[in-house]
């Protein structure tokens, strides 16, 4: 690591990173105009992104019961699901919908941790498991529009149209619901380093996004006769695009397949590697703090959690302590942050930053209150 | 009290911008305004408030990013039930809960930071003047007569 060719290389990535930072705080500025800051719902995309996933599988269930997974019969018990089914139509436009919701709330979620560097350093864990949650999610979402079998069922790339059988659909059936259940394994991942994860927005939000999307279903149906049903030597030509889960289709028009999967695999891994490649510099070339992994005292720790409680990264583990007390508080390196909200919360001097110490508070506490430090003289 | 309050403010690096408003270590609009730059205000531990409180400071407070932002996601929020605790047990000892504040601004709200930080110091100016100060310490029960209890909770 040569450092002079390190020292250079911040220059035009760092600096956009920071403009990005500091236009998203300058947006959530505008935000928090319109909304108090505690319903900010650019603060809540995670747990928006977890409310449409639920109402995803909550309309999910009510389709599936429904569906005829065979060639000869899912474009029809779709139909049927949208004309006969009460609220077919609806629960079919609101499972449309809410996927599009996810989609969009999932990356704005992935944006705003990426600009505002809530991604770097001991905080790669929530970013890799993002990474799989967005690639599963389009899975889902293309596998989706297989299912209803119409001509947006591309069989050209999917399955080339050739070999398909009875049995295809049930496994795309298979690989809808499948790795719709692998998500919340991927969110186990996701939450399993954070405390008080924030996994629901603020009542009043979901409140606003379940009614948009029932709206949107009511307003907006899904329509028949718009798309006809696949047949398998169709070459489909133009239909109803949707922005988000099929833009790669989009992208055949001008590219070979090879090219758009080798593009999404790049993507895919390219993503990855945010959190390392972006990690341009050490904190103090980022001009952050860097205050050093917490150090527990051991001689004076008392066993009594509060920081276990408070760190909201769980980094602390609380261990069966040798000596006569009960327990003793050990922080696990790789996790911590350096946030010091530890520091905070013990009340037995336990704990420490070591780069910024209790007693360097302190004594620029005292050297603020020296009489005459200022213009404040007291008489 | 027509004293200039001393007044100390434990701010998070990642909340307001202090760069434009502030000069060594002292806000530039409000010199008898300290500020110490922490990495996250639930980093402050409420010992040191009330340390601050006890070597003669008139006023401490704490900034964070605003609700729901912090960098660390609740940074903010334990600090500011922990100020809430402070302010309790301060308050048993007659010490008036205005002395301690807790505030929230991001980045960018420099203007409404320093406002709110003028609004707090003029709120500690007109309190009668604190018990004097003590030697570093753990306080004692006893509190000098005279000090009213805080008339807000
Ligand atoms: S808060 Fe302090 S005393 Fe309590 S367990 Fe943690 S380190 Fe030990
Ligand atoms: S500094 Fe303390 S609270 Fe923050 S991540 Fe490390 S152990 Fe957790």
């Amino acid at each position: 690591m040569s450092t002079v060719v390190e020292r250079q290389t911040p220059g035009r990535y760092a600096r956009l990173m920071t403009t990005l930072l500091r236009e998203t705080l300058r947006l959530d500025v505008w935000v928090n105009r319109l909304y108090p800051t505690d319903f900010n719902p650019l603060y809540y995309t995670g747990g928006l992104s977890n409310l449409f996933l639920f109402t995803l599988v909550l309309s999910g269930i009510f389709l599936f019961f429904y569906y005829d997974a065979s060639l000869g019969e899912a474009f029809a018990s779709v139909q049927y699901i949208t004309d006969r089914v009460p609220y077919g139509g609806i629960v079919r436009g609101v499972h449309r919908y809410a996927a599009d919701g996810f989609i969009v709330a999932i990356l704005l979620h992935l944006l705003r941790n990426w600009f505002t560097d809530r991604h770097l350093f001991a905080r790669d864990n929530p970013w890799i498991s993002g990474m799989f949650l967005l690639l599963f999610g389009g899975f889902i979402g293309f596998t989706g529009y297989q299912l209803v079998w119409d001509e947006r069922a591309l069989t050209r790339l999917f399955i080339g149209g050739l070999g398909i059988s009875d049995g295809t659909l049930v496994r795309i059936l298979f690989l809808h619901i499948g790795p719709a259940t692998a998500l919340y394994a991927f969110l186990w991942w996701h939450y399993v380093r954070l405390r008080h994860p924030k996994i629901w927005p603020p009542g009043v939000w979901v409140l606003f996004c379940v009614g948009l999307v029932f709206l949107l279903a009511g307003v907006v149906p899904m329509t028949r006769e718009t798309i006809p049903a696949a047949a398998p030597a169709a070459h489909p030509t133009s239909f109803p695009m949707d922005v988000f889960f099929l833009i790669p289709f989009w992208l055949l028009n001008f590219l070979p397949a090879g090219v758009v999967v080798l593009l999404l695999v790049a993507l895919f891994v390219g993503g990855l590697a945010i959190p390392y490649a972006s990690r341009r510099e050490t904190p103090v070339e980022m001009g952050v703090r860097h205050s050093g992994v917490a150090q527990v005292i051991d001689g004076n720790c008392t066993g009594c959690e509060l920081c276990y409680y408070d760190c909201p990264y769980n980094a602390i583990v609380m261990v069966p302590s040798p000596g006569h007390r009960s327990l003793l508080a050990v922080v696990i390196e790789s996790r911590c942050v350096e946030c010091g909200i530890c520091i905070g919360a013990c009340p037995f001097e336990a704990l420490e930053l070591p780069k910024f110490l209790e007693r360097d508070v302190l004594r620029q506490v005292a050297e603020a209150l020296r009489p005459g430090s200022g213009q404040a003289v007291r008489a | 009290m027509t004293q200039v309050p001393k007044v100390i403010g434990f701010i998070c690096d990642w909340s307001v911008d202090l760069k434009p408003l502030s000069d060594g270590g002292r806000l530039r609009e409000l010199p008898n305004v300290r500020v110490v730059q922490v990495p996250c205000s639930g980093f402050v531990r409420p010992d040191w408030l009330e340390e601050a409180l006890n070597r003669g400071a008139d006023g401490v407070f704490v900034t964070g990013c605003p609700y729901g932002d912090c960098l660390n996601r609740e940074g903010n929020f334990l600090m500011r039930d922990r100020i809430d605790q402070l302010q309790r047990r301060l308050q048993r000892r007659k010490v008036d809960t205005a002395r301690i504040g807790m505030l929230a601004f991001g980045l960018h709200d420099g203007a409404a930071f320093l406002a709110e930080v003028k609004a707090f110091v003029d709120r500690i100016a007109v309190l009668p003047p604190a018990q004097p100060a003590r030697t570093a310490g753990r306080p004692a029960v006893a509190q000098p007569a005279g000090t009213p209890e805080g008339e807000r909770t």
